[in-house]
């Protein structure tokens, strides 16, 4: 059976505080980060990120919730964000960032979409498309800049690895405890 | 003040300032003007000297944009919208000026650079204050000095140079736009707002008193930082309605320029 519309809401506002919490961590790397286009990177996708939360926040209204609702997800993806939030370094948070927490995401997403309605929850599917375009323009902005300044690639994949292991073990994104929501979809 | 604050914050000739923010080692990160290159003319080393700036200038926009995001997470969604907007705006610009900088052979760190907007728009604790300051003030005199660039630009012969500034100033007049809104809104919704404004006000006024170059300094290419005659500049009274200041505020900012004007007998030529 798929969600419902109670269900739809709680993803859609963790989702939401999700993206509220990455815009966050990018503004918060973009003084503290030394290299100039490091630095840059993270701004511009910070306006990438507030719109995707944005999206969200008007579509929690659409699903008996107010506007701009957020709703903290599950304690061990909030763990994970705290962790991914506190890299010091360019490269690690590059890597941190792009290639291991926005792909995690993507699956989220992908899993959601598959097992929501796409025709009773077409806008909520029309938002989920469109964020999953952005993060991949972001993954390969980030992905052109390491090309052009290798000495922004990760010396030690490890990070990227870790991290990426940490957020796909969080099998539940929408805190259970709290709400009663339907599993994910494995 | 607390402990936290401290170790946010920094002394500069008696005035408490923000810590700057991280830059390559490249960069010689400095505080006063007299550490700085001073560019009086359009000579091909002044051309770098003021993009590389600018270049500086602009990440400090989006560096100060971000923090309040980090800062002020109570703030409302619609005005942390214009935040993160801004972020995106102010990281275009800074590669647009740095990709000018790199097409006439200047480089990153090529002179000493003073992160002023930032130490000081990142000391106030309150979001009105900050978009008061930084938006308002900093941003809201840049349109003026921006309309000028644009015409000097034009003068010695780089068109685009002069387009680029054009289209930056475009979007500067929506960052200017919004403080104004923000502020009006918020005081008219409690206006202790408006107080906290005006403290913020009053106490940029004394940390730029504080900062001014004083008589006897020169800047490192030799510059006499007082003696010198200072750039006039006139507002920019077409952009600033764009940006929704009052007319009675722009008649004002024309007032204090021209008295300016008078009583510094200031080179309108001047870059």
């Amino acid at each position: 059976m798929g969600l419902n519309v109670k269900q739809r809401g709680q993803y859609v506002s963790t989702f939401r505080w999700i993206q509220v919490r990455l815009m966050e961590t990018l503004a918060s790397w973009v003084p503290t980060t030394p290299e100039m286009e490091a630095k840059l990177l993270f701004g511009a996708h910070v306006w990438d990120i507030a719109q995707n939360a944005d999206a969200l926040g008007k579509r929690t209204h659409e699903l008996r919730l107010p506007l701009q609702h957020s709703m903290m997800p599950a304690s061990a993806y909030v763990d994970g964000l705290l962790e991914l939030s506190v890299i010091d370094g360019a490269s690690q948070r590059i890597a941190g960032f792009y290639d291991a927490w926005l792909p995690g995401l993507a699956t989220r997403y992908r899993r959601y979409l598959g097992e929501t309605d796409l025709l009773m929850d077409a806008p909520t599917a029309r938002i989920i498309d469109r964020m999953l375009e952005t993060e991949a323009r972001m993954i390969r902005e980030a992905n052109e800049l390491r090309e052009q300044l290798p000495a922004l690639r990760l010396s030690e994949p490890d990070l990227a690895l870790r991290l990426a292991n940490r957020e796909a073990a969080v099998g539940h994104v929408v805190d259970c405890t709290r709400t009663g929501v339907a599993r994910e979809a494995a | 003040m607390n402990q936290d604050a401290q170790l946010l914050t920094m002394e500069v000739r008696g005035v408490t300032l923000r810590r700057d923010p991280a830059r390559e080692p490249c960069f010689r990160v400095v505080h006063l003007y007299s550490e700085l290159r001073r560019s009086v003319d359009f000579s091909y080393e002044s051309q770098l000297e003021k993009l590389h700036r600018e270049y500086n200038t602009e990440t400090q926009g989006m560096e100060i944009a971000a923090q309040s995001l980090v800062d002020f997470p109570s703030a409302p969604w619609e005005l942390r919208m214009e935040l993160a907007r801004q972020c995106w705006d102010e990281s275009r610009h800074a590669r647009l000026y740095y990709r000018r900088l790199v097409a006439k052979g200047g480089h990153k760190g090529e002179f000493p650079v003073a992160n002023h907007e930032w130490c000081v728009a990142c000391v106030f604790d309150s979001v009105v204050g900050r978009l008061a300051v930084q938006n308002r003030t900093f941003e809201g005199g840049t349109m003026d000095s921006m309309r000028k660039a644009v015409g000097l630009w034009r003068e010695i012969g780089d068109p685009e140079t002069a387009d680029m500034i054009d289209q930056i100033l475009a979007d500067e007049v929506q960052h200017v736009r919004y403080a104004n809104q923000w502020i009006r809104y918020l005081g008219r919704k409690n206006p202790s707002v408006l107080l906290k404004v005006a403290a913020a006000i009053s106490e940029l006024k004394r940390i730029s008193a504080a900062l001014r170059p004083r008589p006897g300094e020169f800047s490192i290419n030799g510059v006499d930082l007082v003696g010198v005659p200072q750039p006039s500049v006139r507002a920019n009274t077409e952009d600033r309605e764009h940006a929704d200041f009052s007319a009675e505020e722009i008649s004002e900012v024309v007032r204090q320029q021209r008295l300016e004007e008078l009583s510094c007998g200031k080179n309108a030529l001047a870059p």
